[in-house]
């Protein structure tokens, strides 16, 4: 046996250009189809129903024809806690070990079998990212023979939630083994489904690590505050929370790039400044 | 010796001594753990090795190249196909959920034949000698003309066999579903005097003018055109979306023009006006025209001058003015029409409008242009035989014929029919299409069908149309069958290519065109020998000619566009005599609000229902539990004393229905929109009565994760499928059809409405 | 010495009365004598068939469908990765499917009952064999080969033992309760394991990943 080094650790992340989303939810069902998530009769009631990647709508909330929307895709945000030390929200509540931060690859792990279904990450968890099987999963007749093998389907009782398509890691890291490559995979080798799926491009998948991928390009993490986004187009989910997701956004639009953290009056103003200054660093 | 309390303790603690220093508990503890973390009925899908099997899906005319993700051959997931040329990788959420459809509960299993209220299984013999019975029965009476079929479109060899069976039996009575390609075709040939189809290069247009199109709520073929939008941004290419509402087109657009509904040509024309009266036209494009520009150019100016333009569409006069110069100095400009997804026709004047701008502009067949495809049949048929009473059948006109553009439409066939005391339909095939749910004022559709003797569906799927046929004849859905696809909707690209059977059929189902092939046969005589095929498969390479090895081979051809050979002339006499765009129906004094049906990708509202995915993406502000969401601006809403989530009674002429409110500061006071693809009535069961032994097809056992089962069961021969099924309502049961004067196409998108707290 | 002699017969005496008191007492104490030999009774009934009984009640024993001779295959083709190979893609294939097999055996090609069952059953009948699999994790589990054998040079014997040398396969012993294989916990009821090959639990993946990497590894790891 041979000691297999890892090299340098990864911290795959998402990039979501706002602008260029439709809100179509493509994604949404390439998650879905991707990892066996099931279905009920009704899912309207949007509290119990299991979307990994959900499509979240905004609006600046101003009179016609004044009013303007816009879609937000949120998967999870795989959180590297405060200091970007692993310490995730759902990671440091987690009483089973059943959820965990993967400090090869920054991302959080979900492990349904070991889930006993307290649901103190979905208590934890700010970006409502966790859903809580209140039912065993029921396909219709013969359905059940398109799910994939890649995912374990889960039962009734346990949390779930995005995973990054981790299984297409497993999947890349095996072919990279068995092609002697060891731990090299190249950035298109491990996409995630919604990724590949969204037909307008909007989605950027890759290691934030890694200055040569896209989605490093595109946000220019400050290594020196924890991965924060250097564009100052680029915004993270209540990013003052320091919970330091790794899914950044990117808009044009001042008011969606508000509504990515709660200001109070007169805070957003100081906040474009402060961020502008870096901008010019 | 005595035997008391102690000896039992002693028996107690020696058992548990006993127990704690063996293995038992500890395993037990081991095993029953593993044991709850596997239940017997959570499924364990069966792993092995992974292949991809490409095809197209033909879901919808858009035609995106498809990956089916198998293991062991067992299919798990649908993805983009990376490459092809419609798509490139993309794909949408119905595309997605392709699997889905496989099985989806109103899958009809086998086929049926009714029998009062209830469906009675019958076999493929049996159901093809009825229907060819009646069919000669027709015939023999000398009434062939009485036959019609309605099929989705008019492309592909599939549709050409069925075409080409009316024809063989007598008919002219073949009828395709409406939309904006129709009116499209229509305007082309009015204005250029070709025989082509609308293209639109959005990819590399710099300046995309939309009137109402829905052009990311899925006009046209919704990936490319996705694909286009988002390439906008590194392209510096601008979206101008006019539209009353804040579709998601609109909130992605660069630019919102919120015009009056109804009056989106109206603005069209300010455009055309100040682009005339500042010059800023392409000069030496119109003079070919002659004098039917001048008199446009007079018209424009007296009618339709910016200023009063403005009075209409409620647009202020300066962004009229700028848009016509941005239009004018933009390099590739073109200008789009086609309400929502383009699912129904347009007004032929309301499209001459708009592309009047495309004509003052001149930036034809090149591109980031307007390019009319000419309408290629690729298809070689052999030679067709017609009897006496086939062409007596023949020679009469369809029924519901539309004065203007000489085709028979499918809104006024029905209209035709329940206009008369006995339908003049006897037989009707209905493939590929869903009238009695898309058509406006679907409850008379469904009147007309119940009027029709005979009524014989193709689909695989139980919906509103096949649940009042006499007899379903099921197809495959399209992974279990091969078929010719050629593209067509808006997509500036020439694209034919092999959808091919990549699953094996579940059920007692057949492609359609073998349907048709065998029921040609046992009509024997003329028909028969005009189907020289021994099955589809056999057709299809046939037809197909030359191009059959390279479409089997590679999948698809992408052929060059061709230029006309002759330069590109716009007749504007279209305008002369032009007395303004055909209006909604209602009078505005007892019906204040205006009622839109409104598109949402999300939404399938096609000749398909959407699938559970796809349902289960839908907002709760589009649906709530059984209710269908209106969408109503808080100003109007207060007028009216209704407010978010409130019941409320949507009146039309054509009937009321209760459904919530949504606030939403993006539409217009005065504007209701109601989503499409909602309020299928086939939700409600209906009984089966099984002969036993059909249904799941055995599958290749070892890869299967199911056991297969050996005959239907009760509940899945019912058809119920409660994830799309009964919920919410079909806005087209309150709006009707408007026949344009000038096509003669059912140009409705709206009516007038009211709205009361229930 | 009388005294001495009385002392001692009387101590006798005492003694035989102490005897006789002592019997009585025993008589009387009874329950504790009958507690014990209970309590031994119960303890080694349990102890028993808790190590002997147990795991005969605990395992459901299976034959597989016809016996296979590794030995000889390993012989004839060279060795484990001739039939248990890694696909193109870099997934293991397992247990191999009859397309394999039949690349040499397109024929019968021994004289054995074991053959001829899978060419008139499997092979002719175009059904895959059944075939019970020793080392099959549950449905949570995702192992890679690749990163064992390829990445990390482990030889196929650390964990699956040294079935390629054994010419008969034993009867596939199915945990009534999990229905998983015995080999998952090992042949050893209490868990003890002497070889590396022993157990297939996740401590025991987890002990390895310690020892060769430093880290058991984070749960995505082996997990999905």
């Amino acid at each position: 046996m041979t000691q297999d080094n890892h090299g340098k650790a990864h911290k795959f992340g998402m990039v979501i250009d706002l602008d260029k989303c439709t809100g179509c939810g493509s994604c949404m069902v390439a998650c879905m189809s991707e990892n066996n998530v099931p279905f009920k009769e009704d899912e309207t009631n949007k509290k119990d129903s299991l979307t990994w990647m959900t499509v979240f709508k905004l609006s600046n909330e101003k009179n016609f024809p004044e009013t303007d929307i816009c879609y937000m895709p949120r998967p999870c945000m795989h959180c590297g806690g405060k200091g970007d030390h692993g310490h995730s929200p759902c990671v440091s509540v987690c009483p089973a070990t059943a959820t965990d931060y993967g400090y090869d690859t920054g991302i959080v792990s979900q492990i349904y079998t070991r889930c006993f279904g307290c649901r103190y990450c979905m208590g934890a968890c700010p970006y409502h990212a966790r859903y809580f099987n209140w039912w065993d999963p029921k396909w219709p007749d013969g359905m059940e023979e398109y799910l994939s093998p890649d995912v374990s389907p889960r039962m009734r009782g346990v949390v779930e939630k995005c995973s990054f398509c981790y299984h297409r890691y497993q999947e890349a890291r095996d072919r990279a083994y068995y092609e002697e490559r060891r731990d090299t995979i190249e950035e298109g080798e491990y996409q995630t489904a919604c990724t590949q799926a969204c037909p307008a491009g909007a989605i950027t998948f890759g290691d934030l690590h890694n200055p040569e991928h896209e989605v490093y390009k595109l946000v220019k993490p400050d290594p020196h505050q924890c991965g924060k986004p250097r564009n100052p187009k680029a915004f993270r989910l209540l990013e003052r929370l320091q919970t330091n997701p790794k899914v950044y956004y990117i808009s044009e639009r001042e008011w969606v790039r508000k509504a990515g953290d709660n200001y109070r009056k007169g805070e957003w103003g100081q906040q474009k400044k402060s961020d502008g200054d870096k901008g010019h660093k | 010796m005595k035997i008391d309390r102690r000896s039992f303790l002693g028996l107690g603690l020696g058992a548990a001594a006993g127990v704690a220093a063996s293995p038992v508990t500890w395993k037990l503890t081991d095993d029953s753990s593993i044991w709850t973390q596997n239940w017997p009925w959570t499924p364990v899908p069966h792993d092995g090795e992974v292949s991809f099997d490409d095809t197209v899906c033909t879901l919808c005319p858009g035609n995106c190249g498809i990956s089916i993700r198998k293991i062991d051959g067992r299919a798990v997931k649908i993805e983009g196909k990376k490459g092809y040329p419609v798509n490139d990788g993309g794909v949408c959420l119905h595309g997605l959920s392709g699997l889905q459809y496989l099985y989806d509960p109103a899958r009809v299993h086998f086929p049926m034949v009714k029998n009062g209220d209830t469906w009675k299984q019958i076999s493929w013999d049996e159901a093809t000698t009825l229907v060819a019975g009646k069919i000669k029965e027709l015939r023999d009476k000398g009434m062939p003309d009485s036959i019609a079929c309605v099929y989705g479109n008019d492309k592909g060899s599939i549709a050409g066999l069925y075409k080409r069976f009316l024809m063989a039996v007598g008919s002219q009575n073949f009828y395709t579903v409406d939309s904006m390609e129709k009116s499209w075709e229509a305007l082309i040939s009015r204005m250029h005097g070709l025989k082509a189809s609308a293209a639109f290069d959005l990819a590399n247009a710099d300046y995309l003018l939309s009137f109402g199109a829905g052009f990311i709520e899925g006009w046209g073929s919704p990936v490319n055109n996705f694909l286009a939008n988002s390439s906008r941004k590194e392209r510096q290419a601008k979206l101008v979306q006019v539209e009353y509402r804040l579709s998601n087109t609109a909130a992605n657009a660069d630019m919102w023009v919120p015009a009056k509904p109804g009056t989106e040509a109206d603005l069209a024309l300010g455009i055309c006006s100040a682009m005339i009266s500042e010059k800023l036209h392409d000069a030496d494009f119109v003079q070919k025209s002659g004098k039917a520009f001048d008199n446009f150019a007079k018209f424009v100016s007296e009618k339709y001058a910016p200023e009063s333009v403005s009075r209409t569409t409620g647009i202020d006069v300066s962004t009229i003015k700028d848009i016509a110069v941005q239009f004018a100095k933009a390099k590739t400009p073109v200008a789009i029409a086609g309400r929502g997804r383009g699912d129904s026709a347009g007004s032929l004047m309301e499209f001459a409008a708009v592309h009047a701008l495309n004509c003052l502009k001149g930036n034809f067949n090149k591109a980031g242009g307007f390019w009319t495809l000419e309408n290629q049949d690729t298809l070689t048929w052999p030679s067709l035989e017609m009897d006496d009473v086939a062409t007596k059948g023949y020679a009469k006109p369809p029924v519901g014929l539309t004065s203007v553009i000489s085709t028979a439409s499918l809104p006024k066939l029905f209209e035709t029919i329940n206009a008369s005391e006995k339908s003049p339909v006897e037989l009707m095939m209905v493939y590929n299409s869903n009238p009695c749910f898309t058509l406006h004022n679907a409850k008379a559709v469904k009147d007309a069908v119940n009027k029709i003797p005979f009524v014989v569906s193709f689909s695989s799927c139980m919906d509103d149309t096949a649940q009042l046929a006499d007899v379903i004849l099921p197809s495959h859905m399209f992974l279990e069958m091969s078929q010719d696809i050629h593209s067509g909707a808006g997509i500036a690209k020439r694209i034919t290519a092999l959808s091919k059977a990549v699953i094996a059929p579940v059920f007692d189902t057949k492609n359609p065109g073998d349907i048709i092939i065998s029921v040609a046969k046992a009509v024997d005589g003329s028909v028969a020998a005009s189907f020289p095929w021994e099955n589809y498969d056999e057709c299809l390479e046939s037809v197909n000619g030359d191009q059959w090895s390279t479409l089997s081979e590679e999948g698809y051809i992408d052929s060059e566009l061709t230029v006309p050979a002759t330069p590109l002339v716009a007749d504007f006499s279209i305008f002369e005599g032009f007395r303004g765009f055909p209006s909604i129906e209602g009078d505005e004094k007892s019906y204040p609000l205006t009622l839109v049906s409104v598109d949402t990708i999300r939404l399938a509202s096609g000749s398909f229902a959407s699938s559970p995915f796809a349902v289960k993406t839908v907002e709760d502000t589009v649906l709530i539990q059984k209710d269908s969401v209106i969408e109503i601006n808080p100003e109007t809403a207060d007028k009216v004393g209704v407010s978010q989530g409130d019941y409320a009674l949507v009146t039309t002429p054509l009937g009321e229905a209760k459904v919530r409110v949504n606030l939403f500061h993006g539409i217009m006071p005065g504007v209701i929109a109601m989503p499409e693809g909602l309020g299928h009535s086939f939700g409600t069961s209906s009984q089966v009565v099984t002969k036993g032994g059909a249904g799941l097809l055995s599958k290749n056992g070892a890869t299967s994760i199911i056991t297969a089962t050996g005959g239907v069961s009760a509940a899945s021969g019912t058809f119920e499928n409660r994830y799309i099924g009964g919920k919410g309502v079909n806005v087209n049961e309150l709006i009707g059809p408007i026949t344009d004067p000038a096509s003669g196409l059912d140009v409705a998108w709206g009516i007038r409405a009211r709205i009361s707290r229930a | 010495m009388s005294e001495l002699e009385k002392k001692t017969e009387n101590g006798s005496v005492g003694a035989a009365e102490d005897g006789a008191s002592g019997e009585q007492k025993a008589g009387g104490d009874s329950g504790v004598g009958m507690g014990v030999l209970f309590f031994i009774a119960a303890f080694a009934v349990c102890f028993l068939s808790g190590w002997l009984l147990f795991p005969s009640l605990l395992y459901s024993k299976k034959e597989q469908p016809f016996n296979f001779n590794h030995a000889l295959h390993v012989a004839e083709t060279g060795g484990c990765d001739s039939c248990h190979f890694f696909r193109e893609d870099g997934s293991f294939a397992g247990i191999p499917k009859n397309s394999s097999c039949v690349e040499c055996h397109e024929s019968q090609l021994g004289e054995t009952e074991d053959e001829a069952i899978f060419m008139t059953e499997y092979v002719e009948k175009g059904v895959e064999v059944p075939w019970l699999i020793y080392s099959e994790q549950p449905d949570c589990v995702f192992f890679s080969h690749a990163a064992h054998v390829v990445g990390a040079k482990m030889d196929c014997v650390s964990c699956h033992g040294h079935i390629g040398e054994s010419e008969t396969l034993k009867p596939y012993q199915e945990n009534r309760i999990t229905g998983y294989s015995r080999d998952i916990w090992g042949e050893n009821i209490w868990g003890i394991k002497k070889n590396s090959w022993d157990r297939m639990k996740m401590d025991d993946c987890a002990e390895c990943h310690q020892e060769e990497t430093g880290s058991k590894g984070a749960c995505f790891q082996c997990h999905k």
